[in-house]
């Protein structure tokens, strides 16, 4: 059987059995690791202390289970539906063909929409990019003269690109001078460029 | 402890670290063993010592062996990303679609990342190419390999 959630294809095996360990914590226990997972997953530090608390509750750590895989098939849930796009209710119901109870399908579906556009604006930051402009820096000088040539009197336009390697986290300095013919040229075709990116936005 | 010179000492560890290796390396018999071990004129006892450990030692000897070999880079991961050229700067009004990719590759705990970019028809080719390759494994000839192997 196909799921939405996992892209139109079927439910991994192992999501599988970790629902059906899914549906015996209590819901409650459930939602407060779900808050967390999602934390994790936009980005914002996993509260490390509230994480402990909830293992170490007497009330809440009466079941036995793997924490860790717990926040494992959470993680796949929630950022394979976000991945999809698909609403809270048509998750809260695959949940349930799955075998999780209708209380925890809805406590998680609930936390999963309030957060199902922040997710996917992350999703989209992260998606594949080959480089990024940071910045752009110029000058535009004025050559007097050189030795080749006692008179030049020729402006010069100097550019610095700052290119960011996402892999790497670091910025490359590309620098070039432009002549002025040039550089009208390449503003030319730069507005250009905008001007079809306008008509799509 | 051993009342004999450092040098001697490492010599011996030495030369126990060459036949065990080459021996494991070369998978050689018991017998074949016994043989070669025989020439240096060891007391019986020593040899029969020596060929314990060899065979004791074998496999471990064999798999660090097989880690030693060359590897080429491994798969990691891959990210893809579909685009569409809508312009450029010597044609507008395309629409030409190209799939992106970016191949993270192991090689001996060194990461590297390689970029490919395709055309759809391209990557629906290299798909095919992929899935006939992997239902190679599934004709007799390879399954007659793999079951002799075990």
């Amino acid at each position: 059987q196909r799921f939405r959630f996992c892209g139109d294809l079927d439910c991994p095996d192992w999501v599988l059995a970790e629902i059906s360990v899914l549906a015996k914590i209590s819901s409650v226990k459930l939602k407060l690791i779900c808050a967390q997972v999602l934390r994790e997953l936009l980005g914002e530090a996993i509260d490390v202390r509230s994480l402990a608390a909830i293992k170490l509750n007497p009330l809440l750590s009466a079941e036995s289970g793997d924490v860790k895989a717990t926040i494992a098939v959470l993680d796949f849930i929630l950022s394979s539906a976000a991945k999809h796009n698909v609403d809270g209710e048509s998750l809260s119901s695959e949940l349930q063909q799955l075998g999780l109870p209708k209380e925890h399908a809805t406590g998680l579906c609930r936390s999963y929409e309030e957060k199902q556009s922040s997710l996917q604006d992350s999703l989209r930051a992260c998606s594949l990019r080959l480089s990024q402009l940071d910045s752009v820096s110029w000058r535009v000088d004025y050559t007097l003269s050189s030795s080749e040539l006692q008179e030049v009197s020729e402006p010069l336009v100097h550019l610095m690109f700052n290119v960011r390697d996402r892999d790497r986290g670091t910025t490359e300095a590309v620098p070039m001078a432009v002549s002025a013919g040039k550089f009208r040229v390449l503003l030319a075709e730069l507005k250009q460029a905008q001007a079809l990116m306008k008509t799509l936005l | 402890k051993l009342n004999t010179g450092v040098d001697t000492v490492q010599h011996g560890v030495e030369g126990l670290m060459y036949l065990l290796t080459e021996s494991s390396k070369l998978m050689i018999s018991e017998i074949d063993f016994q043989d070669s071990i025989h020439v240096l004129g060891f007391s019986d006892e020593l040899n029969k010592l020596l060929l314990q450990l060899y065979l004791d030692n074998r496999k471990e000897i064999r798999s660090i062996l097989s880690e030693l070999a060359p590897k080429l880079p491994s798969y990691h991961s891959l990210e893809w990303r579909l685009d569409v050229q809508l312009a450029s700067r010597s044609l507008r009004q395309q629409i030409k679609p190209a799939v992106t990719i970016k191949l993270h590759l192991n090689q001996n705990e060194d990461q590297t990342a390689q970029v490919l970019q395709t055309d759809p028809s391209t990557l629906l080719h290299l798909i095919q190419q992929l899935e006939q390759a992997l239902g190679e494994m599934k004709t007799n000839h390879c399954r007659r390999i793999a079951r002799n192997m075990k």
